[in-house]
């Protein structure tokens, strides 16, 4: 027999240590990390014919969007646990210096009722939105090919808990000196039967129940979360600033922050798998197939901000220069 | 006051159930992928989490953590702790690094389930900070091996592990992959939440650093802890839960799940954490026996805390307690035995002062497992090295996937409990292993365990090179004992001394 070649201990993790250049600390923690990809007849452990097994088969592992090597994504962002929790709790702090001040300054009071009756319409039941978003996202993170694609969905779904959760806070707070407009109680009524909410209800309901993980991406990221954060973080934030409501502008303006950042990875992620001939075509059927209802989504929801000058149409032209910038 | 109070909006955060309009609550919560059973949405309301974070309170309390846990970390770089310590200690740092990480991120997965497919609010946000845990304990757990890398080959298993094959591996994510990652929500929250995060990680994260901090290792020990505080928050997923499924009348399956888990978890923690807290972490360090940790935090305040939700104590609980008399001895024999497919060095820890620790926590060791080291121990002293390895494989557990293990003595029997299903033939430990199976049998009938693998023809060649081949396992990280046999010496010592 040949001489056993005794194996030597390595700079960093063997996968990694094939590269001339030293790791980041991002790709020593956040590279190859989930290990339902290792048998293609059997994600996880247990019986290959399991549900869960077929699910993930069927989902993921079969889905129009391919590539032969998911690992090799980076997040451009290269956010690992610890940064983020440094990155966001910035933020808040911020945020809630915000709430803190303007709070001071009894900004509430100086807002018109008739203003307030529209916060009460096409705002404050956005948290049902939102929520919407977290768990569309919290799916992208089961259902990813690779941990450093599930660690973005699932700074994105934490993100949107975060807008979630500023949105609930200014609820109570306006509820506090509006007394007899729902604040806080009606929310859901207009989130399941008000025309502004309809388009983007559909929307997300559909979403949520896109099983295919390409095109449940290509759905949230590239039409559903764009449309939602032109029309119901920016111009909303528009129609605050038109109103008296500098609040408003401010919170959506840091909110618009954490959404740049997931068009960051989600173009990372569009670039990555052009590499591969036919994932751009499937991309293009999906856009070609959400796209109308997120166009009817901005059109409802923007209806209901008459004061803001050709809301939907800029609205629907910002996502448009989105995806223009994939160079699908 | 300019700010409001966190429970003052806490509610509003929580109270995000809709009617779908577009969609049937079937289609946006499928039943097999939530666990609802037959539970409609409107039920999940009440769920009340006791613990109650915010966003805002979530990224700067974890952000507070993290600087502690990397400060720790960083203070204590110089000191070399791990260079000056026990080999007996670097194996429990390499099993425990090797077993975890992955799995934990896997977690997150598990977390995420939940966040979608949870029908109470409150569960999809507990989740989705859940979920961040799980990423954090991944990372955390992979940051501080990595640098332990190029001291020892074996830290490489740290995040190789779970792309292998190797034995222990397949009985982990057999039971991680079970109780995490395969079921709907409900069953997510009752089996891994409840039933494993609520008892057995307090085992591994504090009994571990509490002996982590007898040896000294102090960023170890540290971290560890953190991370406990992260599970004690999300592991109040499952309490909540269970009030609504007994609410709802659906107790009788709330309470098999909570069994099959506690079970599976007891039989992979008397090998990982049952032979680390027994054997490996050196005698003088260690700060309680397995046993007394198990009755500590399982059979007492876990068997509490299934009582005050309104569960039954599992059916098996007279035997698990029983089996606490033996479990870890029998896995570390296995462990030193088969010490050439481990991706650490097992420490036989047999010393007189190991013999007479483990003789006062488990009255009659020296007659049972202490006959079998006495073999082993004649033979090194003889220098019959070649007669303390093993011949054959391990008969292997059709559920657990560990040995199928016995106690030996006077009353030595192997007892085996063999299952046709399908025209096949399965093997399990035990009663609990064997039940778990018949619960649910399409959920692992088509699993092969090693030793299946090992008879189909799938590893070749079929010796212990084609399973340590398969096992992804090569000379510079295969093991051997801890400390290089120098306790043998130490016998041969006290020996002629006791004979002059
Ligand atoms: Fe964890
Ligand atoms: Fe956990």
């Amino acid at each position: 027999m040949s001489e056993v070649e005794v194996l030597k201990p390595l700079k960093t993790w063997s996968h990694l240590a094939k590269r001339r250049r030293k790791p980041s600390e991002y790709e020593v923690v956040s590279t190859n990390l989930l290990y339902n990809t290792r048998d293609a007849n059997a994600p996880y452990d247990l019986d290959p014919d399991l549900a869960m097994n077929r699910w993930y088969k069927q989902y993921r592992n079969s889905s129009p969007l391919q590539h032969d090597d998911w690992n090799a994504f980076r997040d451009p962002d290269e956010l690992v646990y610890r940064t983020y929790n440094m990155l966001q709790d910035g933020q808040e702090t911020y945020v809630f210096g915000l709430f803190n001040q303007f709070n001071e300054r009894e900004h509430d009071k100086g807002l018109e009722p008739r203003w307030v009756g529209t916060l009460a319409r096409i705002y404050t039941p956005g948290r049902y939105l939102f929520h919407a978003l977290q768990m569309a996202s919290a799916y992208l993170q089961q259902m990813s090919p690779a941990s450093t694609i599930t660690n973005c969905a699932a700074f994105q779904a934490a993100d949107s808990m975060r807008w979630l959760s500023h949105t609930a806070y200014r609820t109570k707070e306006l509820s506090l000196t509006f007394t007899s407009k729902g604040l806080g109680e009606d929310e859901r009524k207009y989130w399941e039967d008000d025309a502004a909410w309809q388009g983007f209800r559909v929307l997300m309901e559909q979403v949520l129940t896109t099983w295919d993980w390409g095109e449940a991406f290509v759905a949230l990221n590239l039409v559903a979360k764009p449309a939602i954060e032109e029309a119901v973080l920016r111009k909303l934030g528009e129609a605050g600033r038109h109103n008296g409501d500098t609040l408003l502008g401010m919170l959506t303006d840091s909110q618009l922050l954490d959404a740049a950042r997931h068009r960051r990875w989600a173009t990372a992620l569009v670039k990555m798998t052009l590499e591969k001939s036919g994932n751009a075509e499937a991309i293009k059927q999906w856009i070609a197939k959400w796209e109308p209802l997120a166009d009817q989504a901005i059109d409802a929801f923007c209806a209901a901000m008459p004061e803001v000058p050709n809301a939907a149409a800029d609205a629907k032209s910002a996502t448009r220069d989105f995806r223009r910038s994939l160079m699908l | 006051m300019a700010l409001l109070g966190r429970l003052d909006w806490y509610n509003l955060a929580r109270t995000t159930n809709w009617t779908p309009g577009s969609v049937t609550e079937d289609e946006l919560f499928p039943p097999d992928m939530s666990g609802s059973m037959g539970i409609p949405l409107s039920k999940w309301e009440s769920y009340d989490e006791p613990y109650k974070q915010t966003y805002p309170e979530y990224v700067k309390v974890q952000r507070e953590k993290d600087a502690g846990a990397y400060s720790v970390k960083a203070a204590l770089e110089r000191s070399e702790i791990y260079e000056k310590a026990d080999p007996g200690w670097q194996s429990v740092l390499k099993l425990h690094y090797g077993a975890f990480p992955r799995a934990e991120y896997s977690a997150s997965t598990a977390e995420a389930r939940m966040a979608r497919f949870g029908k109470a609010p409150g569960m999809r946000n507990m989740a989705t900070m859940g979920m961040l845990d799980e990423m954090r304990h991944a990372q955390l757990q992979l940051y501080f091996p990595h640098e332990l890398c190029p001291k020892d080959r074996q830290f490489d298993w740290a995040h190789k592990s779970y792309d292998t094959n190797h034995w222990a591996v397949v009985a982990a994510r057999h039971l991680f992959d079970d109780m995490m990652v395969t079921r709907g929500a409900s069953e997510v929250a009752l089996g891994l939440t409840f039933a494993f995060e609520t008892g057995f990680t307090n085992m591994q994260f504090l009994g571990l650093a509490a002996d982590a901090a007898e040896v000294g290792d102090w960023s170890f020990s540290n971290m560890i802890s953190s991370i406990q505080t992260d599970e004690s928050r999300h592991a109040q997923i499952g309490g909540p839960l269970v009030a609504i499924l007994l609410e709802n009348g659906r107790k009788e399956e709330a309470q098999r799940i909570v069994d099959m888990m506690i079970w599976r978890a007891w039989k992979l923690f008397s090998a990982v954490t049952g032979a680390a807290m027994d054997y490996f972490t050196p005698v003088a360090d260690r700060k309680m026996s397995f046993k007394e940790f198990m009755l500590e935090w399982i059979v007492s305040q876990f068997e509490r805390a299934l009582m005050d939700l309104g569960l039954d104590k599992p059916w098996y609980w007279d035997q698990l307690v029983a089996d606490l008399d033996h479990a870890s001895h029998a896995m570390q024999m296995g462990f030193w035995f088969w010490r050439p497919i481990m991706w650490w060095n097992t420490p036989a820890g047999v010393t007189a002062e190991d013999r007479a620790w483990l003789e006062e926590k488990y009255p009659g060791w020296s007659e049972s497992f202490g006959t079998v080291w006495d073999v082993i121990t004649d033979n090194l002293l003889e220098g019959k090295k070649e007669l303390t390895y093993p011949e054959t494989l391990p008969m292997l557990c059709n559920m657990c996937q560990l040995p199928i293990a016995s106690v030996p003595g006077p009353a030595w029997k192997v007892r085996d409990f063999p299952l046709e299903y399908k025209g096949r033939s399965y093997h399990f430990c035990s009663e609990g292993c064997q039940w778990c199976f018949e619960q649910e049998p399409e959920r692992y009938a088509g699993h092969l365990s090693l030793i299946d693998r090992f008879l189909a023809g799938h590893i070749q060649p079929p010796n212990l090179e084609g399973a340590l081949n398969y096992m992804s396992l090569a000379p510079g990280e295969i093991g051997d004992d801890a400390h290089n046999y120098a306790w043998v010496e130490k016998v041969r010592a006290a020996r002629q001394k006791a004979a002059a």
